[in-house]
């Protein structure tokens, strides 16, 4: 009977979390309008803390907050120091240091409008907003079984994404881990010296973690040559390089409205063939098995399709009515808001629900 | 991590926050309907051509100088630039051509404005000046660089798919009401000298006013027979524009040489569409709510659901810290 095991604590496949939230980054970057980010950051906020685990990644969260409130700060910043006189309501009044002729165009300092200043805060909170969404799929979804469920011909590539994608949980992981040592030994960790006493061994523990890892995966069969002809070897290598870029460019394009439209659809296109062709002469070659393989049940296609859904519905809506999603600055007014967008942005809260919950940590009772 | 979510949320909503100023689509607390009455100030025509819509005359009488811009806005036009450029480069009068129109630009039929990166060189808004009694030229300088004429005209016509010989002038002829017969006195206005975006125009001698000429109260031809933005209208160019280079375009582009300048017939003030003040323009921010499908509520609405999503996670926050205190 599925609608007793629905609700068993398990991880959902890593996938499900990445496209949700991939489905959420979409539509932050479809708009500047502070109520739909604001409205995204909580679901994100939101389904991340129902529904993560208690493993070192799932803590690297409050990273990415912070690293978006960076964003946001130095977005606004810079608008404070180049040049932020564009808008009739000057709120701060600085000296302008003059320039010479070569750097034309270029204004320091000087008068700042409320209106640039909200200019750099909504463009600021959209990066933001993206920054944090990646950070939610990150806190979700387990890095180790995404390796797993990679394509065997995307393993070389695979393996260098999931690296690069975890580097920053487990940094984070580690800065905890350290500050914690310190705290058992006594140490306030307040001082100054704090940083130079928590940057060392942080550092020396990413090393060491690094090593640990090659060795782990040297030692099954990671990297492995084999017999091919490293001519072949090399062509299969340029064919999925070329048809990823394409894929890229593809992506970046169907995503960004103001590209043009050659590079959208022809070029997702051609990048997935050539990759495809990639694939079928790399996975040719190599054979790998997997243990238990990671399974899409129903949890994970709703969680899917949530974030889905928030990306079409922006998308969507960015087509029919774009003053709501970038709202004009020249008068300065509250941001107006329409029901479909709002709506779809709370479709992506669904997950903190329908997900079952996470696996409890060894040696504890699910509350 | 909780609390500091909600903070975030907190900041959101408080910075945006801003002092709301209602914004009229004519702000009828700027400017006078109609011709300047006299040479001080400067007349502002909004000629919509193949947009659709009764070309708008205003005046904004200020004797102070100042820029096209301040003209422009100055005369109770609302305006938006492109998001990327900001006010240099005027893409929206009056809300058009409107978010949720679509211009038939060649090559693109169903191009909508989005205010977001330069308008195409096919449709946007050609920036014109005139003095009084002179022909319409196409201006060399950008928006924020050019010094109004005291007394004379500021022009804005929608060029949709014209070349920079074909770009269509504003059809009502830049001659005040009580002026027309007088001879042109066309102030000197040198072009750009470099590429640099911020060059100003050189403060213009002081513009002789036209003598003889009288303060009348504006003779407006409000609902004149004429078929208002009736497509392929144009006036036979009396003046070369100019290739279509506005302030923000193509930073570090070079500008275009300047044209020499033709001899212009004397401009006919008949041959005016007709116009208004403007005085019955509805509330843009009204119009765009409704192009928009922008409801009061959904902010509410929104705000609210931000709220009870921080609530809702501080509390499950707070739980499974206990639960893993236990």
């Amino acid at each position: 009977m599925p609608g007793a095991t629905y609700y068993l604590p398990r991880d959902l496949h890593p996938m499900a979390w990445w496209v949700w939230a991939l489905g959420l980054a979409t539509a932050a970057s479809r708009t500047t309008n502070p109520w739909l980010l604001g409205l995204i950051l909580a679901v994100a906020g939101f389904v991340v803390v129902a529904r993560r685990g208690e493993a070192p990644w799932a803590l690297a969260f409050r990273m990415y907050l912070y690293l978006g409130a960076v964003v946001v700060g130095f977005r606004v910043f810079f608008r404070l120091v180049f040049g932020g006189g564009e808008g009739a309501t000057i709120v701060l009044r600085l000296p302008e240091i003059p320039l010479p002729e070569w750097a034309a165009g270029i204004r320091l300092l000087g008068d700042v409008s409320a209106e640039s200043l909200l200019g750099g805060f909504y463009d600021g909170l959209r990066l933001a907003t993206m920054v944090v969404c990646l950070g939610a799929a990150n806190a979700l979804a387990n890095p180790k079984r995404l390796l797993k469920s990679m394509p065997p011909a995307l393993y070389e590539v695979g393996t260098a994404v999931v690296v690069a994608l975890s580097v920053f949980p487990q940094l984070a992981e580690s800065v905890v881990r350290v500050r914690r040592a310190r705290r058992l030994r006594g140490g306030d960790g307040r001082r100054f010296h704090a940083l130079r006493a928590i940057v060392i061994p942080v550092l020396a523990d990413a090393l060491d973690r690094s090593l640990r890892l090659a060795a782990s995966m040297d030692s099954r069969g990671y990297g492995r040559a084999g017999t091919v002809d490293p001519r072949r070897r090399l062509a299969t290598g340029a064919l999925m390089i070329a048809g990823l870029l394409g894929v890229c460019v593809g992506v970046y394009a169907t995503l960004d409205g103001s590209t043009p439209r050659v590079l959208a659809a022809p070029m997702l296109v051609l990048g997935v063939v050539v990759g495809l062709v990639g694939f079928r002469a790399a996975g040719a070659r190599v054979r790998r098995t997997r243990y238990r393989p990671g399974r899409w049940h129903l949890p994970e296609v709703l969680v899917a399709l949530s974030g889905l859904t928030v990306a079409a519905a922006l998308v969507a809506t960015s087509a029919v009515d774009p003053t709501d999603l970038t709202p004009s600055l020249m008068v300065l007014s509250w941001p107006a808001l329409s029901w479909t967008p709002l709506a779809g942005v709370l479709l992506g809260a669904l997950p903190a629900v329908l997900a079952p919950p996470p696996e409890p940590a060894l040696g504890r009772v699910p509350a | 991590m909780t609390t500091r979510f909600a903070a975030l949320a907190a900041v959101t909503a408080l910075v945006t926050v801003a002092s709301a100023a209602p914004a009229w689509a004519i702000d009828q607390g700027k400017g006078l309907p109609g011709f300047c009455p006299g040479p001080t100030g400067v007349t502002v025509v909004v000629d919509f051509q193949r947009l659709g819509g009764i070309t708008i005359v205003r005046c904004y009488p200020n004797a102070d100088p100042g820029t096209g811009l301040d003209a422009l806005k100055g005369a109770g036009f609302q305006i938006a630039g492109a998001a990327r450029w900001g006010e240099g480069f005027v893409c929206r009068i009056e809300n058009r051509p409107s978010a949720v129109e679509t211009l038939p630009i060649a090559g693109h039929e169903d191009y909508r404005e989005g205010c977001v990166n330069t308008p195409p060189a096919t449709g946007y808004w050609s920036y014109w000046h005139a003095s009084n009694g002179c022909a319409w030229t196409y201006s060399q300088w950008g928006v924020k660089n050019r010094q109004f004429v005291q007394g004379g005209f500021e022009g804005w016509s929608f060029s949709l798919n014209a070349t920079t010989t074909s770009n269509p002038q504003p059809r009502v002829a830049p001659v005040r009401p009580g002026t027309a017969g007088q001879p042109c006195a066309e102030a000197a206005e040198p072009p750009p000298n470099s590429d640099n975006p911020a060059e100003r125009q050189p403060e213009p001698a002081a513009a002789a006013p036209v003598p003889g000429a009288t303060a009348q109260p504006g003779v407006r031809s409000d609902g004149g027979n004429a078929a208002p933005g009736q497509p392929g209208t144009n006036v036979p160019g009396t003046a070369v524009p100019d290739a279509p280079v506005q302030a923000g375009d193509a930073p570090g582009g070079a500008l275009p040489p300047p044209r020499p300048r033709t001899a212009s017939a004397a401009p006919d003030p008949a041959a005016n569409i007709a116009f208004t003040g403007g005085e019955d323009r509805p509330d843009v921010n009204r119009v765009l709510e409704d192009q928009s499908g922008a409801d009061g509520a959904a902010p509410w609405f929104a705000a609210g659901a931000v709220l009870m999503l921080a609530a809702a996670t501080a509390y499950l926050g707070v739980r499974r810290r206990r639960a893993g205190e236990r």
